[in-house]
């Protein structure tokens, strides 16, 4: 029983595409990604990885193809919380601090367990800054003050785009070792990228995209 | 009502109502506005009671739609610049709901203040004391319908730039029925007829939009923001 549940993959894709003004965004995609893995996504500028991590997490309609979340057809309302997207936009309030804004993300989508606000921050490189509003703080501070958001919501897939944007070495370390974490304690994440990315983990999967 | 419902509903609530504050001469702007558009009239018309009496009604009531209008497309439009409304539609909570707080929570951010200025601006056209009552009911009916009707037309209109002007041709249409009913309110008060049956009519319209107008806007943010 156990087996087949975990051979159930969190996430199927199958000759999935999106189409803008009848022009495909992307060749059709297959790729599965199961609990505990990490996976890469690749491809030029413009070939639709942002495109396709919003169709994933729900903002965009399938367009063609087929999306599965745990076995069944992907719907909103079922996944909702359990995925986590962090796109160029960082919803963040730049009037508000950056414990102002988790407070109300964990008003939203609910804390993990044991997750407290000033934790977070703390262990995101934010000690100092936490009541500073967001529109004083450096570009990597505010991608910090978003990725905080990684630790505090209690998602099952997280859906990165450009999570290494604006961060310094430490940042770009402190990213890698979040994911680590995440896929070792059973969580899955999509990371799109198009700088070398090194993980200290197992080799990550990686997802190619052509136009 | 959940307990995490509710949680959410206030935080929504609250960081709208802590961003206004943190913005205060935002929320002045429509207030001097109204009070600067109604201290024309008498400029304009010349200091008769008698005409100013006879349009108070109206104008402070078309003043008062105008100033909403002027801070209706901002309801959404930085949350959709900064992806908190992305966040707020993936997060786990009932869409309608949450925007139904970020409407309320704009009424009282640009209603409300118009509200409160009512009386002066009444008093700035010699309106009887006497009526003023029933219009600061009609107000309290017709603000929120501008506010639930701006808010299902500011989705409508959330992907296209400059959407200021398109707003104001579509809303203004759909508030002459709120209009004639608040207006013919406030001036049969003033003839000393009954005014209950279009406060009434008032009410009962707001009810129904209370309930269907955030369901319609959370679904025109979902297609202005799928492509």
């Amino acid at each position: 029983m156990t087996v087949a549940a975990a051979a159930v993959p969190l996430l199927e894709a199958r000759a999935l595409s999106f189409y803008r003004q009848d022009e495909p965004v992307f060749a059709p995609l297959d790729f599965q990604l199961h609990a505990g893995e990490l996976a890469l996504v690749e491809g030029d500028n413009g070939s639709g990885k942002t495109t396709l991590l919003r169709m994933l997490a729900g903002l965009l309609h399938v367009a063609a193809g087929e999306l599965h979340w745990r076995g069944a057809p992907l719907q909103r309302d079922a996944c909702a919380g359990e995925i986590l997207f962090l796109g160029h936009q960082l919803g963040l309030k730049t009037d508000l601090s950056p414990r102002e804004n988790l407070r109300i993300a964990a008003g939203l989508c609910g804390c993990r367990e044991g997750a407290s606000v000033e934790d977070v921050l703390a262990a995101i490189g934010l000690r100092g800054y936490e009541d500073e509003p967001v529109r004083r703080l450096s570009a990597g501070q505010r991608k910090r003050a978003a990725l905080a958001r990684l630790l505090l919501l209690p998602a099952t897939l997280w859906l990165l785009d450009e999570p290494y944007a604006n961060l310094d070495r430490h940042g770009i370390a402190l990213v890698n070792g979040l994911l680590e974490n995440h896929t070792a304690a059973g969580g899955a994440a999509l990371v799109t990228s198009h700088g070398a990315v090194s993980f200290h983990g197992g080799e990550p999967r990686h997802i190619r995209m052509h136009s | 009502m959940s307990p995490r419902l509710a949680g959410a509903c206030i935080a929504v609530l609250r960081r709208d109502l802590v961003l206004a504050w943190r913005r205060r001469s935002d929320i002045a702007m429509p207030v001097l506005y109204a009070l600067i558009v109604t201290m024309l009239f008498p400029f304009a018309l010349g200091p008769e009671d008698s005409l100013l009496q006879r349009i108070a009604g109206g104008v402070i009531l078309v003043t008062i739609l105008l100033a909403m209008l002027l801070a209706l497309d901002a309801m959404f439009a930085s949350d959709i610049e900064d992806g908190s409304l992305e966040q707020l539609m993936l997060a786990p909570q009932p869409l309608a709901l949450m925007l139904g707080m970020k409407i309320l929570a704009h009424w009282l951010t640009t209603a409300l203040p118009l509200i409160v200025i009512a009386p002066l601006l009444a008093a700035m056209l010699h309106l009887p004391a006497a009526v003023i009552p029933v219009l600061l009911l009609a107000l309290l009916l017709v603000t929120p319908l501008i506010s639930l009707f701006g808010g299902v037309l500011v989705a409508l209109t959330a992907g296209t730039r400059r959407s200021g002007m398109l707003l104001a041709l579509m809303l203004l249409p759909l508030c002459v029925p709120a209009l004639i009913f608040a207006a013919g309110a406030v001036a049969a008060a003033q003839q000393g007829l009954p005014w209950l049956a279009p406060i009434s009519w008032l009410a009962a319209v707001l009810v129904l939009a209370v309930v269907l107008a955030p369901l319609a806007c959370a679904a025109a943010l979902r297609i202005a923001l799928d492509c």
